[in-house]
C-alpha cells in the first residue's frame, strides 16, 4: 500500500466532492469536480484504490500542483 | 613486417579517448547522478550499433615522439541505429573542460557530425551537456575572438528543412548550446539535472544583481511550462532516450522520403461505443480530450508533444492504421480549450512539422476562440493570431478536422483550410458561429436590450431565438457540411489517411516554407 497524491492540474475552485474517506474507487472514477472558466473539470482516479484523506472542501480555491486528496493504492 | 605497432598505437589512442576527462572527472559526473557521454550514446542507440567518427581528435602531450597523455575533444559523435534505422548522434562530454570548446580544425578538417547528417540525409540527435564558449579559451589562444559560431551552426539550420533534429538537454547547458537546444523539431529535458540559459546564475548576478539558482533560472518548471523552449520533460535520462526514439519513429529519415508505416496493430473499423456519449450535453461540462484521442488513433500510438505548455491545445504524433499522423485537440479542461499565444505556437510548429515531413494533420476541434482579456492583449494575441492564420492558409499537408464540439471565431477559422486536400466532419454535438451567442447577443443587440423594460429577460429572449436556429443540421441543409455518427470517426480517419498518402507522395522534398524552430 502506498499513498498516491492526486494533484490539481490547474488553478480552479472546488465545485463538488464525489467521494468520502474510506471509499473504494476504480481507475477513471470521478473523485471531485473543479470549476474554472465556467466549466466543470472532473478529477479522475489515476488508479484503483481507497480514498485515504480529502484535503479540500467545496468552494475552496485550489492552485496548480496543490494536493486535492490522497489515495491508498 | 606488419603494421601491428601502429595498430597498437591506434588502439591505445582509442582507449585513452574512452577515458574521456579522466577517472576523477567521470566519478564526479556520476556522483551528480548523470551518465557520461558514452553511456548516453549506448543508452540511446541499438546495442552495438555505435560507429564513431572523429574519435582520435583531442589534445595530446608527447615526450619526444612518444604519446604520454591524451584528452579527447569534449564531444562523442558518430552514427547509430534506432530500431534499425540509421541516425547521427553528438553527445557533449561534460567531463572534458565542462563540455566547453570545440575541436579546432583548419585545412583538411573532417566534416562535423552536422555536415555528415546533412549530406547523408540522416536524423540528427544532440545529447547536450556543457557550456559553449569559456573565457578560459581566451588565455589559451592569447586573444579573444569574434562570436562567429554561425560558421558551423549554419549547417544545423540547414538540417531543419532536410532531416529530423532532436535534442536532449542532459545537464546545465549554457551559451550557444542553450540556443542550439531549440534548433530542432523536438527537445526534451530531464527532471532536476537539466537547465538551459544563455547565461547562468553568475552571469545573471553580474548583469542584473539577482541571486537565482540554476533550476529557478532555466529548469523544467520554466522551460516546459512557461517559456515553451523545451517540449517534453523526462523522468530520467533513459526516459529522454525513449522519447527521442519514439519521436523519430514517426518521421522519415529525411524530407526526401515518406514517413514509415508501422505494422498494423489495431482494427481500422474499431467503433468505440463510448464515443456516442463522450461529449457532455450540458455545456458547463467538459469532455476528456485525451480519452477522445485514444478512442480514435491506433492503440497506444499517441505521443504527446509539449504537454505542459499551452495546455489548452493537445498536440502530438500518432498512427492511423499504421500510418504516422500529426494530431491536435482542444483541451476544454484548461482555459476552456481556448487559443492563447502559447497554444498558437504549438499549432504552428505542428503544422510546420507536417509540411516538412509529410504527415497528414488531424484536428479534433472544440474551439471556443482566442483567449480574451487584458493578459492576452499584453501577449499580442492579434499578431499571434495573424501568424497562426498565415500558417494555416499556407500549409499544404492533407488535413482533416472533426468538429466534436464548439468552433467559434477566428481561432475556429484556424481549424479550416479552404484549399488543398482538406476534409471536415461534424459530430451531432457540434456548435458553431462567427461568435458565441451569449457574448455576441450582448454586443450586437445592445441598444434593444438596454431599451427593454427588463433587459435580462430581453437578452434571454434573443438568445433563445438564436439558439433555436443553432442546430448543426440547419447548417448542413444549406452548406453540405457532413455530420457523422461519432462512432464512425475512426473509420473516416483511416479512409482519409489512406487517401492522403498519394498527395503526400507528391510533396516529398524540401518544404516550400523552411522550417522555423
Amino acid at each position: 500500500m502506498t499513498d498516491l497524491r492526486v494533484l490539481s492540474e490547474i488553478d480552479a475552485r472546488v465545485w463538488k466532492i464525489e467521494v468520502a474517506p474510506g471509499d473504494s474507487v476504480t481507475a477513471d472514477m470521478t473523485l471531485l469536480i473543479l470549476e474554472a472558466m465556467k466549466t466543470e473539470i472532473p478529477v479522475e482516479a489515476p488508479r484503483a484504490g481507497r480514498v485515504k484523506e480529502i484535503m479540500v472542501k467545496a468552494e475552496d480555491p485550489v492552485s496548480e500542483g496543490q494536493v486535492l486528496l490522497i489515495l491508498e493504492v | 613486417m606488419s603494421w601491428q605497432r601502429e595498430v597498437d598505437e591506434l588502439n591505445r589512442r582509442l582507449e585513452m579517448a574512452k577515458a574521456m576527462g579522466g577517472a576523477e572527472n567521470v566519478a564526479r559526473h556520476h556522483a551528480r547522478g548523470k551518465l557520461t557521454a558514452r553511456e548516453r550514446v549506448d543508452g540511446l542507440a541499438d546495442p552495438g550499433s555505435f560507429d564513431e567518427f572523429l574519435g582520435l581528435v583531442g589534445s595530446a602531450t608527447y615526450d619526444g615522439a612518444e604519446l604520454t597523455a591524451f584528452t579527447p575533444k569534449p564531444t562523442v559523435e558518430g552514427m547509430i541505429t534506432l530500431d534499425g534505422r540509421k541516425a547521427v548522434v553528438v553527445a557533449g562530454d561534460f567531463t572534458v573542460r565542462g563540455g566547453s570548446g570545440g575541436m579546432g580544425g583548419g585545412m583538411g578538417r573532417e566534416p562535423r557530425a552536422s555536415e555528415r547528417a546533412l549530406e547523408w540525409r540522416l536524423p540528427f540527435i544532440r545529447l547536450q551537456d556543457g557550456a559553449g564558449g569559456s573565457v578560459r579559451s581566451f588565455e589559451e589562444f592569447g586573444r579573444t575572438y569574434l562570436p562567429d559560431g554561425n560558421a558551423y551552426t549554419q549547417y544545423e539550420v540547414q538540417l531543419l528543412s532536410k532531416v529530423p533534429v532532436a535534442s536532449a538537454v542532459l545537464g546545465s547547458v549554457a551559451g550557444i548550446p542553450a540556443v542550439v537546444a531549440c534548433l530542432g523539431h523536438f527537445n526534451v529535458m530531464v527532471k532536476e539535472i537539466s537547465q538551459i540559459f544563455p547565461g547562468g546564475p553568475p552571469v545573471v548576478k553580474a548583469a542584473l544583481g539577482i541571486d537565482i539558482t540554476k533550476e529557478e533560472l532555466g529548469g523544467d518548471q520554466i522551460h516546459t511550462r512557461i517559456s515553451g523552449c523545451v517540449d517534453n520533460l523526462a523522468e530520467d535520462e533513459a526516459d529522454a532516450f525513449t522519447q527521442i526514439r519514439r519521436f523519430l519513429s514517426y518521421l522519415p529519415p529525411s524530407v526526401d522520403e515518406m514517413p514509415p508505416r508501422a505494422p498494423i496493430t489495431d482494427d481500422p473499423d474499431r467503433a468505440d461505443e463510448a464515443l456516442l456519449s463522450l461529449m457532455p450535453r450540458n455545456p458547463r461540462q467538459s469532455h476528456n480530450a485525451r480519452k477522445l484521442i485514444e478512442h480514435l488513433v491506433d492503440k497506444n500510438s499517441f505521443f504527446e508533444i509539449a504537454p505542459l505548455y499551452g495546455r489548452a491545445r493537445i498536440t502530438g504524433l500518432a498512427r492511423i492504421d499504421g500510418y504516422p499522423v500529426a494530431l491536435m485537440a482542444n483541451n476544454s479542461r484548461f482555459n476552456g480549450g481556448s487559443t492563447d499565444v502559447a497554444e498558437g505556437n504549438k499549432v504552428m510548429r505542428l503544422i510546420s512539422l507536417c509540411d516538412t515531413f509529410h504527415l497528414p494533420l488531424i484536428s479534433l476541434c472544440d474551439e471556443p476562440g482566442f483567449m480574451v482579456g487584458p493578459n492576452s492583449e499584453r501577449m499580442g494575441i492579434e499578431r499571434a493570431g495573424a501568424r497562426l492564420l498565415t500558417a494555416v492558409c499556407s500549409s499544404r499537408m492533407p488535413w482533416i478536422t472533426v468538429v466534436v464540439g464548439r468552433v467559434f471565431g477566428v481561432a475556429g477559422q484556424c481549424h479550416h483550410r479552404p484549399s488543398g486536400m482538406y476534409r471536415r466532419y461534424a459530430w451531432p454535438s457540434a456548435t458553431w458561429g462567427s461568435m458565441h451567442i451569449s457574448g455576441g447577443v450582448a454586443a450586437a443587440y445592445r441598444r434593444e436590450i438596454e431599451a427593454a423594460p427588463d433587459p435580462a429577460a430581453k437578452q434571454a429572449e434573443i438568445e433563445a431565438r438564436l439558439n433555436a436556429i443553432a442546430s448543426p443540421f440547419r447548417t448542413a441543409e444549406a452548406t453540405g457540411q457532413d455530420i457523422i455518427d461519432p462512432r464512425h470517426t475512426r473509420r473516416k480517419l483511416v479512409q482519409f489517411v489512406h487517401d492522403a498518402q498519394r498527395i503526400l507522395a507528391t510533396q516529398v522534398g524540401v518544404p516550400w516554407i523552411p522550417y522555423t524552430p
